[in-house]
């Protein structure tokens, strides 16, 4: 039996789930997101059974993990949890891996003290319906003082369309632990629609040290993404978050970094790609609650085909927050002369005696760059891909993670690759 | 074997900027093409290289006895012509050591192995005394006027290309960096490299010997000589060579 206040949660995010109407996101005038096209009704969560080797989950996670060495997987097919592994000595340990449906049964106290604490049901519609509908989802409960090298991975993969997909990720690091959390977002090409709408909440309690990715390629479904993902770092605890958005026909996030506490330290390194038809609306907050607080945001996106991309990235100081310390720059690339980019960065400072500096640009590729690559003998496809490629390089190599590195390298090298002829021409038209 | 430019004509936009010019530099050959600040040089050097802002009229680019002046850029180069540039374009996040073996795999079948390719930069940085940390940075990106240089005969110690043409290659060097880079080419100089050295001064000929000296004026070579036309220009300027040239044409 789920304990009450899980069943309460849900049945208060229900009642906004019903009462709200499908939003559309509208900005200035010029910058709409909306769902006109998705038939939410459609949609319906799928269950799968589970499956008892790595070998036998679906092919896409399989390629994207290759034959790495993991800390700890969770796999969620659809609306099921089918694969759960972790390393034995971290169980000994105290690590707690497992669905958040399950970790609800076996340790009630630990997941109802941080669930939805940073998230709301009242944030609108998908966050009201992610709350009320979630199933399967992932629970990590890392111990104090625990050092882990290897990731600990949680997957959400769609692999049929017609599948509305709810999500929940409920992440807890102890005090003075190290781990690095991972978690992909992956289907394979297919022709029809699909949802996910995700909730993500990561807890960095005093004097962790948390390396976080996040990486989605939904693949050319049409895919809607309508997710918040919210982390909050406490006293001198330090996270590194670096999410990578590499596909989805429509995406709409909320990304938000709370430095909670006093000694809190962020770095936020993102990254997108938007191809074909695409459509990406990203909001983001470095939010400071408290002094002495540091942050460092960079984001980075190319765009091929008709994509659009909107980034948008705000600073919050709150009052009181003094002697904050943060920066926040957007860069956007285009790639064709029929995507568009907007990158808005902005501040909301609400106290004195902090620095804070933020920055955007939306670039393109100079014709003097590939001039002097071509004169070293290298052809002029590949020395747009280097340059695409050295582009998102300072952000790629932050990820500190080799397998995921090649990962996205070799992804952002396909989509170029597929968009060649249409990159070749823009560049050299202009 | 040689590079050899027959009566080039090069305009860009609406304007003429080469108005026949011949040249022709034979393998193992050192040659210096002097001139006023826009007499031509760089256009001349830029149109070796394929650069697409200029556009040929009319005349043509032999290499080795072959038509190249259609030829794209990266063609000419794995062909075996190179040029390091007066200011060499920053390629962000791409290092110095990643772009070197790119441009070295670029011209070859097979890629170079780990091993080879990591002696061939060493012995090339030891040449150019180049700090060990350099080949990580990213090519050009907040490199000082002596590290870009550097940078560029780098890779033409990488590269060994058949004809290397040197635009403006001394400018903005201090002595020091200056005698590196000139050191630098005089060890790549030999019979299997033909080089046109581009400037505007006569400082790096007092390192670097040509064999020949070319003056160009206003789109068009009107001196020729050894190296003691470097000397000669040194004493009188560019101001003797314009009235040559004005008494040569009254």
């Amino acid at each position: 039996m789920p304990p009450s206040f899980l069943e309460e949660q849900r049945k208060a995010a229900l009642d906004v789930y019903e009462r709200e109407p499908v939003p559309t996101w509208r900005r200035s005038g010029f910058w709409t997101t909306t769902l006109r096209h998705l038939r939410l009704d459609e949609l319906e969560p799928r269950h799968y059974d589970p499956v008892d080797s790595f070998e036998e989950l679906p092919g896409v996670v399989i390629d994207a993990l290759n034959s790495e060495e993991l800390a700890g997987l969770i796999v969620q097919r659809g609306a099921s949890t089918i694969y759960t592994a972790l390393d034995d000595s971290l169980a000994d340990d105290g690590v707690i891996l497992t669905s958040l449906e399950r970790a609800a049964e076996e340790h009630p106290d630990l997941v109802e003290r941080w669930y939805m604490k940073r998230l709301s049901h009242e944030e609108g519609k998908f966050p009201a319906a992610s709350a009320a509908f979630w199933t399967g989802g992932a629970f990590l409960h890392v111990p104090d003082n625990l050092k882990i090298e290897n990731p600990i991975q949680v997957v959400y993969v769609i692999d049929e369309p017609g599948t509305a997909q709810y999500a929940h990720t409920l992440a807890v690091v102890g005090q003075f632990a190290e781990p690095y959390l991972r978690e992909y977002c992956l289907a394979p090409d297919f022709e029809g629609q699909a949802l996910h709408a995700g909730g993500f909440e990561l807890y960095c309690r005093p004097g962790s040290q948390v390396k976080l990715a996040h990486f989605q390629d939904w693949g050319s479904g049409e895919i809607y993404d309508i997710s918040t993902k919210r982390v909050e770092i406490q006293r001198d605890a330090h996270c590194g978050w670096v999410p990578i958005h590499l596909g989805g026909h429509l995406t709409k996030q909320t990304l938000d970094i709370v430095t909670a506490e006093k000694g809190s330290d962020m770095r936020h390194n993102g990254l997108y790609f938007t191809e074909g038809d695409e459509h990406l609306d990203l909001f983001t907050t470095d939010l400071h609650e408290q002094g002495d607080t540091t942050g460092d945001t960079v984001w980075k996106g190319a765009l091929t085909g008709e994509s659009r991309a909107s980034y948008e990235g705000l600073i919050h100081i709150v009052q009181g927050a003094q002697n904050t310390n943060t920066y926040l720059q957007t860069h956007s690339m285009l790639l064709s002369p029929k995507a568009k980019a907007d990158s808005i960065p902005s501040l909301i400072v609400q106290t004195d005696n902090v620095s804070a500096s933020h920055g955007g640009t939306v670039g393109e590729i100079d014709e003097e760059q590939v001039f002097y690559m071509m004169t070293r003998g290298i052809p002029r496809r590949e020395a747009v891909r280097i340059l695409v490629e050295g582009y998102f390089e300072p952000v790629i190599g932050k990820l500190g993670d080799p397998p995921l590195e090649a990962l996205v390298r070799q992804r952002i090298a396909g989509k170029i690759a597929a968009a060649e002829e249409h990159v070749e021409e823009y560049i050299e038209q202009r | 074997m040689s590079l050899e430019i027959q009566n080039l004509h090069v305009r860009t936009e609406d304007k003429e900027i080469l108005k026949g010019v011949n040249l022709k530099v034979s393998k193992g050959e050192t040659h210096a093409l002097m001139g006023p600040n826009g007499s031509g040089k760089s256009t001349l050097a830029n149109t070796i290289m394929g650069n697409p802002n200029y556009e040929v009229t009319e005349g043509r680019i032999l290499l080795n006895g072959e038509d190249v002046t259609e030829a794209d850029p990266d063609e000419r180069a794995r062909a075996g012509v190179f040029m390091a540039f007066q200011y060499p374009a920053t390629i962000p996040g791409v290092s110095v050591a990643n772009f070197l073996r790119t441009a070295v795999n670029a011209r070859r079948e097979e890629p170079i192995k780990v091993k080879e390719f990591g002696s061939m930069l060493r012995a090339n940085m030891d040449l150019l005394r180049i700090d060990p940390d350099f080949t990580r940075r990213y090519l050009n990106e907040g490199f000082s006027g002596g590290e870009k240089k550097r940078a560029e005969i780098l890779q033409l110690a990488m590269l060994k290309p058949e004809f290397a043409v040197l635009d403006e290659t001394d400018s903005g060097l201090d002595i020091d960096a200056l005698r590196i880079v000139s050191d630098g080419v005089n060890a790549l100089r030999g019979p299997e490299m033909g080089t046109l050295i581009i400037t505007h001064y006569t400082r790096i000929l007092q390192y670097v010997t040509p064999d020949f000296v070319h003056i160009m004026l206003n789109g068009r070579i009107v001196r020729e000589g050894g190296s003691e036309l470097a000397t000669e220009l040194e004493d009188k300027g560019y101001d003797w060579v314009r009235e040559e040239v004005a008494a040569g044409a009254a």
